[in-house]
């Protein structure tokens, strides 16, 4: 099974980036990168065409959705879930018709990264 | 969070000192409760009753229940009910005070009774808040202004149950009757924008930071850097976040701008404040449904987080 996904972390909060790595780790995936804002996960995603992206949607200079809308523009077949406190319906909404893969409501437990991250490792060794 | 109050309601009658609740909140976590306290507590029998239930112990190899039920103080149903409330221990402030001799269970019982009254909660109230129902808490101890209580009832309840959840168990939440924010080194920030706007805001100095911010990120925190920073400003936010989905399901949607943090700030408008007074010292909560009435000064500048 593959084991190799590239994962970016894109979340304000030191903290949350922090934390997702540890978890990602645990999980034996290598390859992470991480951006502060949507400005720079719209660059990181470009630089490095990650297989799955973690997504906030409150952050400074460019927010989540806005950030999706556009790494999907250049990458469709990204993986982008979306992770915030905030999962309000219009957001759910707004996201999913974005082309999110899928949302994690914060706080972020291990349990939840774990099971997508088997469920995105199914999928990649089910389409080789 | 109802030993927290009544502890205060104590406290501010003079019938226990700072250092005897703060002991007895500590003990109450490890103590194991009697089953006469509870009996007493919960209003199924009087203090001369379990009085005289302790006695027939001293005589007679048999357990408080079944003497309680012989003697017709309790019934078969009441005993189950007092088991199942005894292994909730960490819930009772009197066995507590009790144990640590800071009161009778005659003065704990009569207290109890008065605060009741004083507070005028009906027995429905009084049973939701003391089994920890924190929206009846919220709207009948802490916001007792009708007015008040519909702009901010809900926020202060979610808050109140995200601090327990989160931060400390132990919260005790005031109304600031003042109408100044207590300079606190630090000043995190958070706008809540559309339908029904509000300014949120925590205002804490550098020890109180340390605490919140080492517990809400796992770790021992020691210095007021970014990460500790960071830690504080993500529990606004993680906060507001379910605030959102909560208006949300009661049909407002809202949405947020970034945290903001301000150090050493100023903040002047139409404010309400909270008291949050944790384990390990006191941060004001900083709210407005006005926010356009809110001008921050700060010496030191805005960082966005």
């Amino acid at each position: 099974m593959k084991q190799n996904l590239k994962v970016l972390i894109c979340d304000d909060s030191i903290l949350i980036r922090k934390k997702l790595r540890s978890v990602l780790e645990k999980c034996k995936l290598e390859e992470i990168f991480e951006a502060e804002n949507g400005v720079i996960a719209v660059e990181q995603a470009k630089e490095h065409n990650p297989d799955l992206i973690f997504m906030d949607i409150v952050m400074p200079d460019k927010d989540g959705i806005e950030a999706l809308k556009d790494i999907k523009s250049f990458n469709p077949e990204a993986k982008i879930v979306m992770a915030s406190s905030a999962g309000t319906s219009d957001h759910l909404k707004e996201a999913l018709a974005n082309g999110a893969y899928d949302f994690i409501q914060k706080p972020i437990s291990l349990e939840s990264v774990t099971l997508l991250i088997e469920k995105i490792l199914k999928e990649e060794s089910a389409n080789v | 969070m109802f030993s927290q109050y009544f502890g205060h309601y104590l406290l501010n009658r003079g019938l226990i000192t700072r250092e005897q609740l703060a002991d007895a909140l500590e003990f109450q976590k490890t103590v194991h409760v009697k089953f006469g306290v509870i009996a007493v507590d919960e209003g199924f029998m009087t203090t001369a009753q379990v009085e005289e239930v302790h006695e027939k112990q001293r005589q007679m190899d048999k357990r408080f229940g079944e003497i309680a039920v012989e003697l017709g103080y309790l019934t078969e149903a009441q005993v189950e009910a007092l088991i199942s409330h005894q292994k909730q221990s960490h819930l009772y402030l009197a066995q507590a005070l009790v144990d640590r001799e800071y009161m009778t269970i005659d003065e704990f019982g009569a207290a109890l009774n008065d605060y009741k009254k004083e507070n005028s909660l009906s027995d429905e109230q009084f049973e939701a808040i003391r089994n920890g129902n924190i929206d009846t808490l919220v709207e009948q101890l802490l916001v007792s202004d009708e007015e008040k209580a519909a702009k901010y009832g809900k926020y202060l309840s979610l808050f109140a149950k995200n601090m327990i959840r989160f931060i400390d168990d132990q919260v005790y939440l005031e109304v600031s009757e003042s109408n100044n924010v207590v300079p606190g080194n630090w000043l995190i920030k958070q706008d809540i924008i559309g339908g029904a706007p509000l300014f949120t805001g925590l205002s804490t100095n550098d020890e109180t930071l340390l605490y919140v911010a080492s517990i809400y990120a796992e770790e021992e925190l020691t210095e007021i850097d970014a990460l500790a920073k960071d830690a504080v400003s993500e529990f606004l936010n993680l906060h507001n976040g379910i605030y959102l989905v909560n208006m949300s399901n009661w049909g407002t949607e809202l949405n947020m701008n970034p945290q903001q943090i301000v150090e050493n700030a100023t903040v002047a408008g139409e404010l309400f404040q909270v008291n949050v007074i944790t384990s390990k010292g006191t941060f004001q909560l900083v709210l407005s449904d006005n926010p356009t009435s809110i001008e921050i000064g700060s010496a030191a500048g805005t960082q966005a987080v």
